[in-house]
């Protein structure tokens, strides 16, 4: 076959192969708004739940995030095919996400979810997880210093008064899910411009 | 001189080559997805893959999703192997002009 085929067609096949497996796997998921999106539904949790002194306001709020999280994601993907690198990043948030609301469901009915520093700290501590598996598998510099945001709350959160613990998880949750979700989108935004129309 | 590989005429098809390389970026891809990335007509990117299916290279698995008809194809580890073969008989034929 190669008495046919000149140099020049054999590289313009190995570039066809480089250019379509780049194309692949071409990241075309765009996660930023659910950062935003957590980050103003923990606000509202954290309202509901100091002014309107309901058991209810964690449960409900973050059922009605993960309702609206699910058909957003649904909507948004349509027909982009599953990368294994997504897969792992959407387990990493689904497990996460298991985890924290069968644990604080399960703390919050037995009546042991009494210390506000032990919440915020398991949440911080959490979500940090979450983030640093994140950005190591990504090698995401800017969500390994969200990771750090939530494992600096966790420590700090242990120490100082109620006030000051709501102070840092307040903190936290601002840099460490909108300023980074916001971020996110930008980023991107900017990558899916500089890509422009995609040819076969 | 060592006998210079002959290149799998089944992957050396443009087309082909293209949905090969596709596929071996994701875990499966839509018909539609695969047509958006390759212009391709609905008849030829068919036949192709077709006669991707029929060498082994691709598995398809059609489903309903919410009543919509789904076709996913996935490069098999065989078409994987193939696509491997035809990468390092490239490299192999085109020799120290590579890097021109």
């Amino acid at each position: 076959m190669h008495d046919h085929a000149t140099d020049q067609e054999l590289r313009d096949r190995l570039s066809l192969i480089e250019n379509m497996i780049a194309e692949g796997r071409r990241h075309t998921e765009s996660w930023g708004w659910t950062f935003v999106l957590w980050g103003v539904v923990y606000y509202l949790a954290l309202a509901w739940s100091a002014w309107g002194h309901s058991v209810w306001a964690w449960p409900v709020t973050v059922l009605l995030a993960v309702i609206v999280t699910v058909v957003i994601a649904s909507l948004k993907a349509g027909n982009h095919p599953r990368t294994t690198l997504g897969r792992a990043m959407g387990s990493i948030w689904i497990a996460l996400g298991i985890s924290m609301f069968l644990l604080f469901l399960a703390l919050g009915a037995s009546g042991r979810l009494t210390d506000q520093h032990v919440f915020v700290a398991v949440m911080s501590a959490i979500l940090g997880m979450a983030h640093g598996a994140s950005s190591l598998i990504l090698r995401w510099k800017v969500q390994f210093a969200c990771a750090i945001v939530w494992w600096v709350a966790t420590v700090a959160t242990c120490y100082g008064t109620e006030a000051q613990s709501m102070i840092v998880f307040l903190v936290a949750i601002f840099l460490g899910q909108i300023v980074f979700g916001i971020y996110g989108v930008i980023a991107e935004a900017q990558q899916r411009k500089r890509r422009g129309p995609i040819h076969g | 001189m060592a006998d210079l590989p002959e290149l799998n005429p089944v992957v050396h098809g443009r087309l082909r080559l293209a949905l090969l390389s596709l596929l071996s970026g994701v875990e499966a891809a839509e018909f539609t997805w695969l047509r958006a990335k390759t212009e391709a007509t609905d008849g030829n990117l068919g036949a192709q893959l077709l006669k991707l299916e029929e060498a082994g290279y691709v598995a398809v698995e059609k489903k309903f999703v919410l009543r919509k008809p789904k076709t996913l194809y996935r490069i098999t580890e065989t078409g994987r192997q193939a696509l491997t073969e035809y990468v390092q008989a490239l490299r192999q034929l085109l020799g120290p002009s590579i890097d021109k």
